[in-house]
């Protein structure tokens, strides 16, 4: 299934590229405050999501709507949080719940605030990379810390390429060669590098959806 | 130091599964007696190829083939095959096991791991001192004294960040009452708390194996969906 999906992305490269070529108006990437804090919530096992800190995105950025106490946050990424060079950067019907531990808190979270911060003050994608690059060399964002990683468990994950794709384990590493995991064909690691964010992502999908039932097949 | 101190300083892939059985403390005590004392050691012994192959399987080829490939001889691990990707595939034997485990000296147990470069680094420098003992004929307790001394003592190379291993082998035997477990991964990691990751948490995919005392390491497991040979896992196979 994932080597199929990563075959047929250079062909929907193109075609999805011209279908998202900027930034959409701001209200397409909002949601109903409860359904955002709902869909937030479904990334990670009810046993994690229902004491974490939950944040949700509004016109001037991410903002807590619920304190937990686990040190868990909770959150729907938006289609900023894809690498730059992905031709749904712009996509504005694609979410990403996401619930990161602590450590993923600390320090992937952070980047992603500054992220969204810069979009919403409505910077192109390259200005968006640089930026980020340049705080990030400049020390004003933290590095990775061991053991970042996050939850994405939730049925209700979309983009146009993958639709729902699998249940996942996100791990956030510093920058490095994606084979010092053994991430390659046949593996259950995929990787990939974020060089403007001098870091290395992780994706190991695992069997079972938040809710507990099984991926069949992934979509 | 105390005895779940040293205890936790030899935790190898085995103990990991077979402390996480479900059916271990069952299992327990009918495995308590037959394995007393450790077994003549050919019995821990395996064809050379035989064993390469099997500590290949710990990972899909596309990792294991051009892994370094440590063997068991009589007189410790050994390099078989030299590897280029900074992988190194040894099958474990049942003495990584925690002390108090009763299949410590289990003589049909087989590990296979493949560890990245900077679990390694450690975990073998552990293995072929561990081993290294047991060949000697040291009794548990002097083994895992000694492993304290020289952990303490620094003789071992530190944890590194990124610490992480496969053992996705159908062809292990881990434990007595469930020897394939599941196809899983490994991460190693400075010492934290389980909740940090979630692990055990109900419904987390992530198992907190072991939490290695204050001055030590977690380790965290996560099954995956496929053996090594791209078969999925069927639960009770």
């Amino acid at each position: 299934m994932v080597v199929a999906l990563i075959l047929t992305w250079q062909a929907q490269a193109q075609d999805t590229k011209a279908q998202y070529p900027k930034m959409a108006p701001l209200d397409q990437y909002l949601m109903e405050r409860n359904a955002e804090i709902a869909l937030a919530r479904s990334a990670g096992p009810k046993s994690i999501s229902r004491d974490a800190d939950i944040l949700v995105l509004g016109p001037h950025g991410y903002e807590t709507a619920m304190k937990g106490q686990n040190g868990f946050v909770c959150m729907v990424q938006r289609s900023w949080a894809a690498p730059f060079d992905d031709p749904e950067f712009w996509n504005p019907k694609a979410v990403a719940p996401i619930c990161f531990n602590p450590a993923g808190a600390r320090s992937y979270l952070r980047l992603l605030i500054k992220q969204t911060d810069l979009v919403l003050a409505g910077r192109s994608k390259a200005q968006v990379a640089e930026t980020m690059s340049a705080a990030v060399r400049k020390k004003e964002l933290p590095g990775m810390e061991p053991g970042a990683m996050g939850y994405m468990l939730s049925k209700q994950t979309y983009n146009d390429r993958d639709g729902h794709w699998h249940p996942h384990l996100m791990f956030f590493a510093p920058l490095t060669d994606p084979i010092a995991w053994g991430a390659s064909r046949g593996s259950p690691i995929l990787g990939f590098k974020d060089d403007p964010n001098r870091l290395t992502v992780f994706l190991i999908p695992v069997r079972n959806w938040s809710d507990g039932t099984a991926d069949l097949d992934g979509n | 130091m105390n005895r779940k101190t040293l205890v936790t300083i030899a935790f190898g892939s085995f103990a990991l599964v077979v402390a996480l059985a479900l059916t271990w403390q069952a299992q327990a005590q009918d495995s308590k007696t037959p394995y007393p004392s450790m077994a003549p050691l050919d019995q821990y012994l395996m064809d050379r190829n035989a064993e390469i192959t099997m500590a290949r399987s710990a990972a899909p080829e596309s990792i294991s083939r051009d892994a370094e490939v440590m063997v068991l001889g009589p007189h410790g691990y050994e390099t078989a095959v030299k590897g280029k990707n900074g992988f190194v595939c040894v099958v474990e034997r049942a003495w990584t096991s925690p002390i108090d485990s009763p299949e410590f000296w289990n003589p049909k147990g087989r590990a296979p791991v493949c560890y990245n470069a900077p679990a390694a680094r450690f975990k073998v420098s552990l293995l072929i001192k561990t081993t290294e003992l047991v060949l000697a004929g040291r009794t548990k307790t002097q083994i895992f004294d000694a492993l304290t001394a020289s952990i303490d003592k620094k003789e071992l190379p530190a944890l590194e960040v990124s610490a992480m291993c496969y053992m996705m082998s159908k062809q292990a035997y881990l434990s007595d009452g469930d020897p394939h477990w599941h196809p899983h991964l490994m991460f190693i990691v400075p010492l934290t708390e389980a909740a940090s990751w979630g692990a055990g948490s109900p419904g987390s995919p992530v198992i907190n194996a072991f939490v290695n005392t204050p001055e030590r390491h977690t380790v965290f497991l996560v099954p995956v969906g496929n053996w090594s040979d791209g078969t999925p896992y069927v639960a009770g196979n």
